[in-house]
């Protein structure tokens, strides 16, 4: 009896409350970054002193899971109000099924927003803006700054000068290169990272992505083909290695190069402070040619369709195009904000990442060839490993990789 | 006993034999207690040294790892809650299971074998292929955020299995012991309680701890159906260890080695059923 | 309809209903609702026209569907053959071993399920640490004057699926044992006295008496292996990829199903319609395989 009576006293309180914050609305947050959890608490505390009468619920799922989770729920009627969506081909898969609102009309701040980062955020069949870009991701070279100090060397230029490099890393006895070929998604980064000075940059990406080329045009059969340049600088067994491997050995000064991205510098730095690293664009082909990097859209910040709190998710998605996350993202989360006019000087790294991108060219497969089934990416993952084993030639990757999009790809069908 | 193998007084052909044997064995036993080892050594180590020096022991001990995953993680509610989860759910495949294997084993009619069938068939697909329609059944029938709705597909999920191996095991036992029983006016539920499932102890402690752990290790549908903190369980709370392009396996391997002392416990209890070695004693 | 058939019927009723209603409801009827959507052409997430087998000819006859199928259901073929050879046959023998109480056999009884309380993300971190370039394994063999035999055992093409499926064995090995073990205790003794006081030797024994009588257990562990071999997933997924790396070496068709029907976070998008279908393939591929062994073994059993 006693445990009814509290029961009916609570209820009776939070009728009341309920009666006196009618207008305090919840506000749903889906992420799929858990390790940034309390940092985005932060950010989200600010609004909400902002925004007494809204609430903002933080749930972080699990990254792989994320996208199962997010249709479940979203299929089934419900889901959060505001959630990370992906770029790109990931952002179709919600766009165009209609669970994602369009946000040209709830989040003015958009107009602002560079036409490079829209893209990953505006859905190929309409042409409508369905997210609020939140990074871009730079692809390039990391290398550990004592190595080479001790050994005299320079960031190099050009190709022939890291090949120099990595040998004399090899013949001083240091690892030169940490990456492997395990996790087939570090072998298109590194495609992306090094490959774009050799095949043409954004020439050729237009050309390909119009079907005036394709991907067995000789350029990008020997673009690829340079990667087999770094085999002997890879570590012993390098198939076997995987991306945590290669983190370990770069981070614990093992190995004097990573190819990678932007969004590994924060963890680099978190796991060991007295790592002196710095990063070098793709060397280019020859002397005085610009340093092209692959740069893309990391994610968008969505709003759900059928959320019931429209307004109220809008307020919040305006607070993520604002200045204040593009400090947030550059200070606490060392990410590339793509928030227009965020003061980026407080950051050597970020300043040096965005003096790449005078030179950047679109990160091929993931902007250009991830709309449909068999994406380039999954081709491209798959027949990197092999040709790395060598158990492909680069014209086979490169035809592997043609067969596969043309199958769907409408442009080189003609 | 004349039925035991031994060495002592064995010819020498059986005696090599024996020796393999016992080498094969006494391998295994290595080969599952050092990754056991390594994973609880693992949770006194930071992330950086578990990759550094991965088999070396730790140079200094990180106790706290278990006070931040335990009061600061919360995981004390969540071992709690998957422990009422699991308990529940296993306690109504155990019943559930074993009376349908017994109804599937110990009669013979016409659709035994589609009713067989049935049963076999939830194990022929993972249920994860489907979340989305399962996703509408739960909301539809507002077990959303429920711990009832975890524990009712983990009692789906267990009863497969636990119907397939019980009924083969009660298929096996002679029919004598049921006429007998039934002359000394037993009834059929006598029959299931006093008869075969006492014969069926080693089967039914080998079916707990089969299906007892994945539904223990399961984080995938509590995930999607619970929502509210105050219910999640602890492999749950384990995902919240890995982020997008890093793991905190510090604070993983101390949730792991924290998550497998229940089944090692419940193992070892259940494992006294097979060395007692009942149910040849029974049948006798 | 007798009495007697009546109450038969009620008793079963009684016994099976309960649990065939759960397994009804919060299995097959979602899992057939959902691979019901094979027939349909999918817009992303969203159910298109009716298109009735379509997306079963793309699967077993168009490309990239068809290598990538094939491929995988080749693998699915040397996990059960590795399984069923290496796996249930070391447990046999450790059942038949531990039943005859062989030295130190209380202590294995009691150790050998222990790789199977562990979570799959332990085993596959773990045991990705042991395979790796610079991992115990090959530590090991270097150890022992075998450098020659080191391997990128996760990485190489040739390699990888039968270190996952290996790794799969040390973790599972323990259940056939013990069901095997199981099966055996429950035999009556008289049967082992017969043989000794016959003089039948031990390898005789074996073969012409526990065999025989254990069949139901041979039946339990061969479905279940048949099942566990098409469905293999986590395995891969934790070890190597979903995308069955290297270059589709290690692709199963749970891999494939997974990845088609939710799509890849690193690599795709899902696409429903074609992922149903696999999943009906793999369904159909396990009911007919399950009942032909069903079929097959139990016309061996033996009524005691």
């Amino acid at each position: 009896m006693n445990r009814r009576k509290v029961f009916l006293a609570s209820l009776l309180v939070f009728a009341v409350a309920g009666f006196a914050f009618a207008q305090k609305a919840t506000i749903q947050y889906w992420t799929w970054r858990p390790e940034d959890v309390d940092k985005y608490n932060q950010l989200l505390s600010d609004f909400q002193k902002q925004n007494p009468d809204i609430t903002v619920v933080q749930t972080a799922q699990k990254n792989t899971e994320y996208n199962t989770i997010l249709s479940a729920a979203l299929s089934g009627g419900s889901g959060p109000d505001v959630f990370q969506s992906r770029a790109y081909g990931g952002l179709e898969t919600f766009a165009q099924s209609g669970y994602m609102e369009p946000l040209e009309q709830w989040v003015p701040e958009l107009k602002g927003f560079a036409s490079a980062p829209l893209r990953g955020a505006t859905s190929i069949k309409d042409g409508k803006i369905y997210g609020v870009p939140f990074a871009s991701q730079t692809l390039f070279v990391y290398y550990n700054k004592k190595m080479y100090a001790k050994l005299g060397l320079k960031p190099p230029a050009t190709w022939a000068q890291f090949l120099a490099n990595l040998d004399a890393m090899k013949k001083a006895g240091i690892q030169p290169l940490a990456n492997g070929g395990k996790d087939g998604w570090t072998l298109e980064v590194m495609m992306g990272a090094l490959c774009p000075n050799f095949y043409g940059a954004n020439d050729y990406f237009n050309a390909v992505v119009k079907g005036q080329t394709n991907f067995q045009d000789a350029r990008f059969v020997n673009a690829i083909g340079r990667l087999k340049d770094l085999i002997p600088y890879l570590p012993n067994l390098y198939m076997g290695v995987s991306y945590t491997d290669m983190q370990t050995a770069f981070i614990n000064e093992q190995a004097g190069h990573f190819i990678g991205g932007s969004f590994e510098a924060g963890y680099f730095a978190s796991q060991n402070p007295d790592l002196q690293f710095d990063v070098f664009p793709g060397p280019a082909a020859k002397a005085g040619d610009p340093q092209y990097v692959s740069t893309y859209a990391d994610g968008n910040f969505s709003m759900n369709a059928a959320s019931k709190n429209k307004a109220a998710a809008a307020k919040l998605l305006r607070w993520f195009a604002s200045k204040a996350t593009g400090d947030f993202f550059i200070k606490s989360l060392k990410q590339v904000s793509v928030v227009p006019g965020v003061d980026t000087s407080a950051d050597p790294f970020i300043t040096k990442v965005l003096s790449f991108q005078k030179y950047e060219t679109p990160y091929v497969f993931l902007v250009g060839f991830r709309y449909q089934q068999p994406t380039g990416s999954t081709l491209a993952q798959a027949a990197l490993q092999g040709m790395l084993a060598g158990t492909l030639s680069p014209a086979d990757v490169a035809k592997q990789i043609q067969d596969g999009i043309a199958t769907y790809y409408a442009p080189f069908k003609k | 006993m004349t039925t035991d193998l031994r060495f002592r007084g064995a010819r020498p052909g059986r005696a090599i034999v024996l020796s393999v044997a016992q080498l094969l064995m006494g391998l295994y036993a290595l080969l599952i207690f050092y990754p056991l080892f390594n994973m609880i050594v693992s949770s006194f180590k930071t992330t950086r040294e578990i990759f550094q020096h991965p088999f070396a022991l730790p140079v200094h001990i990180v106790l706290s790892n278990y006070k931040v995953v335990w009061i600061d993680r919360g995981f004390g509610r969540y071992f709690a809650n998957s422990l009422v989860v699991t308990l529940v759910a296993m306690a109504f495949v155990l019943l559930l299971g074993s009376m349908a294997a017994y109804g599937v084993g110990r009669y013979r009619y016409r659709l035994r074998t589609f009713v067989f069938m049935l049963f076999l068939s939830g194990i022929m697909l993972p249920l994860k292929a489907a979340i989305i329609p399962l996703f509408m059944l739960i909301k539809g029938l507002g077990l959303m955020n429920t711990r009832a709705a975890i524990v009712l597909i983990f009692l789906a999920m267990g009863l497969p299995s636990t119907v397939f191996i019980l009924s083969g095991f009660m298929r096996s036992i002679p029919l004598e012991l049921e006429h007998a029983a039934r002359i000394d006016g037993c009834n059929d539920w006598g029959i299931y309680q006093r008869i075969v499932m006492p014969v069926t102890t080693p089967a039914i402690a080998l079916v707990t701890i089969y299906n007892a752990v994945p539904l223990w290790n399961d984080f995938f549908f509590p995930l999607v159906f619970l929502q509210s903190n105050a219910l999640k369980t602890l492999p749950v709370g384990l995902t919240t260890f890995f982020g997008q392009f890093s793991t905190d396996w510090s604070l993983l391997f101390t949730g792991l080695s924290i998550a497998i002392i229940p089944m090692l416990v419940l193992y070892l209890f259940m494992s006294r059923w097979f060395i007692r070695g009942l149910t040849a004693g029974a049948i006798k | 309809m007798t009495r007697v058939d009546v109450r038969k019927g009620l008793w079963i009723t009684l016994f099976v209903l309960p649990g065939l209603a759960v397994v009804g409801v919060f299995i097959l009827l979602p899992l057939f609702v959902s691979l019901f959507n094979s027939l349909f052409n999918w817009q992303q997430l969203i159910r298109g026209g009716f298109v009735g087998l379509d997306n079963f000819r793309k699967i077993l006859l168009a490309d990239p569907y068809r290598t990538r199928f094939f491929n995988a259901l080749g693998n699915n073929l040397k996990w059960f053959i590795v399984t069923m050879l290496v796996q249930n046959s070391i447990g046999l023998l450790f059942g038949y071993l531990l039943s005859r109480k062989v030295a130190a056999g209380g202590f294995y009884k009691r150790i050998f399920f222990i790789p199977v309380l562990f979570s799959i993300v332990a085993v596959g971190f773990l045991w990705g640490l042991y395979l790796k370039p610079n991992g115990l394994v090959n530590a090991f063999l270097k150890l022992v004057g075998l450098p020659g035999w080191t391997h990128a055992w996760l990485g190489e093409e040739k390699i990888a699926t039968f270190s996952v499926i290996v790794v799969n064995i040390w973790r599972w090995v323990g259940f056939p044992s013990l069901v095997f073990l199981a099966a055996i205790d429950s035999l009556p003794g008289e049967c082992f006295e017969a043989a000794y006081l016959d003089g039948a030797r031990e390898w005789t024994t074996f073969w012409k008496i526990v065999i025989p009588l254990i069949v139901p257990a041979i039946t339990v562990i061969t479905v279940l292996t048949i099942i566990g071999s098409l469905n293999v997933f986590e395995q891969v997924y934790t070890m190597t990829g979903l995308d069955g790396p290297p270059n589709y070496s290690t692709d199963t068709i749970g891999t494939l199903f997974y990845r088609t029907a939710f799509g890849s976070v690193d690599s795709g998008n899902p696409q429903i319609g074609i992922g149903s279908a696999i999943g009906v393939v793999i369904y159909l591929l396990t009911f007919v395989a399950s009942i032909g062994s069903i079929v097959a073994t139990r016309s061996r059993e033996v009524e005691l």
